[in-house]
């Protein structure tokens, strides 16, 4: 993957999507079983419908996250870094719908001799009804200038960088 | 319904003992997790590629230290509650989200997840334990059209043992 320059972002431009696929009763068991989250209503249709009315086994909003997160990573790239991300649950994912998700540049700005990109982020299914939304801020290197220092400590010159309000 | 402010001010920047995970970060762990996630970035199990990154080394993705408290070996085996009860839901033994840090005490009984505020400062490597310590940032109660709400933010900040900061997530509950 090559490092992607704040100078090369623009404002309105999709940075990043992710496409997971249909989503599974397996692929809902494998993640509750590697986090040890034994909610029935992951894995348990007659527990989900029948004792908590549910439409279907849910898709774990802890998954979600991280798949969120994953999207804006990867559209970042190994120079950038995931600094901010405020995100809100909308509506539920059952086995059987798609995830899928997009990233795009609502602002940039410069700080610190870093570049920061502001951006709505949202998770679909495959009516395109949007699941999970929210806003991060990313941080990308300057053409020329400095890598984005890691650890991510924040700093003075950093405070000016605001989250956009979420719609 | 009658209820005020002052029965909540007490909990408002409270804040639990650190509590630190029962086992350092572990490669199969970091596998399964990863795979469950499907995400295949090689800084996240390929040791020449994590030593020419950044990180230096295999790290777990951003969110982990999230996932990091489970059962530990020798715990009482939180299932036990199915010979009692055999419609439990299954959350037995799931650490939930404030980590130690006591239920605020209040009449509502519905949850709502409001929302999450992730703000990341490093990656948890392999062999690292982190340790996390729960507060009660914020805890406001709002008189809405249809009775009282309460917003509480839990905020969570997770450190490696040596005290460097990993992520801070602030969760809004509404109870109501």
């Amino acid at each position: 993957m090559n490092t992607l320059y704040f100078d090369d972002v623009t404002v309105g431009q999709q940075i990043a999507a992710i496409d997971k696929g249909t989503i599974t009763t397996t692929h809902i068991m494998r993640w509750s079983a590697a986090i040890e989250n034994f909610h029935r209503i992951h894995y348990d249709q007659a527990f989900a419908t029948g004792h908590d009315k549910l439409p279907g086994v849910l898709i774990n909003g802890s998954w979600k996250q991280h798949i969120l997160i994953q999207m804006i990573k990867d559209g970042l790239g190994p120079g950038g870094w995931v600094w901010k991300l405020n995100f809100r649950y909308k509506k539920m994912d059952i086995a059987g719908d798609a995830v899928r998700g997009t990233a795009k540049v609502t602002g940039k700005q410069e700080a610190g001799g870093l570049g920061f990109v502001t951006l709505t982020v949202q998770l679909v299914n495959q009516h395109g009804e949007v699941s999970t939304a929210g806003t991060a801020i990313g941080v990308l290197p300057l053409r020329g200038g400095k890598e984005v220092p890691y650890p991510f400590v924040e700093a003075p010159e950093y405070a000016s960088v605001q989250m956009p309000v979420d719609e | 319904m009658s209820d005020s402010q002052a029965n909540y001010d007490r909990y408002i920047g409270m804040t639990g003992e650190p509590k630190v995970a029962h086992m350092p970060l572990e490669r199969d762990t970091l596998r399964r997790f990863t795979q469950a996630i499907m995400d295949p970035d090689p800084l996240y199990h390929d040791d020449q590629a994590a030593a020419a990154s950044r990180f230096g080394q295999v790290v777990a993705p951003p969110l982990y230290p999230a996932h990091a408290y489970r059962t530990p070996a020798g715990a009482a085996d939180p299932f036990e509650v199915f010979s009692q009860n055999p419609d439990s839901d299954g959350t037995a033994g799931n650490e939930g989200m404030l980590y130690g840090l006591p239920e605020i005490q209040s009449p509502y009984k519905r949850l709502l997840n409001g929302g999450n505020e992730l703000t990341f400062y490093r990656a948890l490597a392999v062999g690292e334990r982190c340790v996390v310590t729960p507060r009660y940032a914020d805890v406001k109660l709002k008189e809405g059209k249809n009775g009282f709400i309460l917003l509480v933010v839990v905020e969570t900040t997770f450190r490696t043992e040596k005290g460097e900061m990993l992520l801070v997530n602030r969760q809004t509950l509404i109870w109501r």
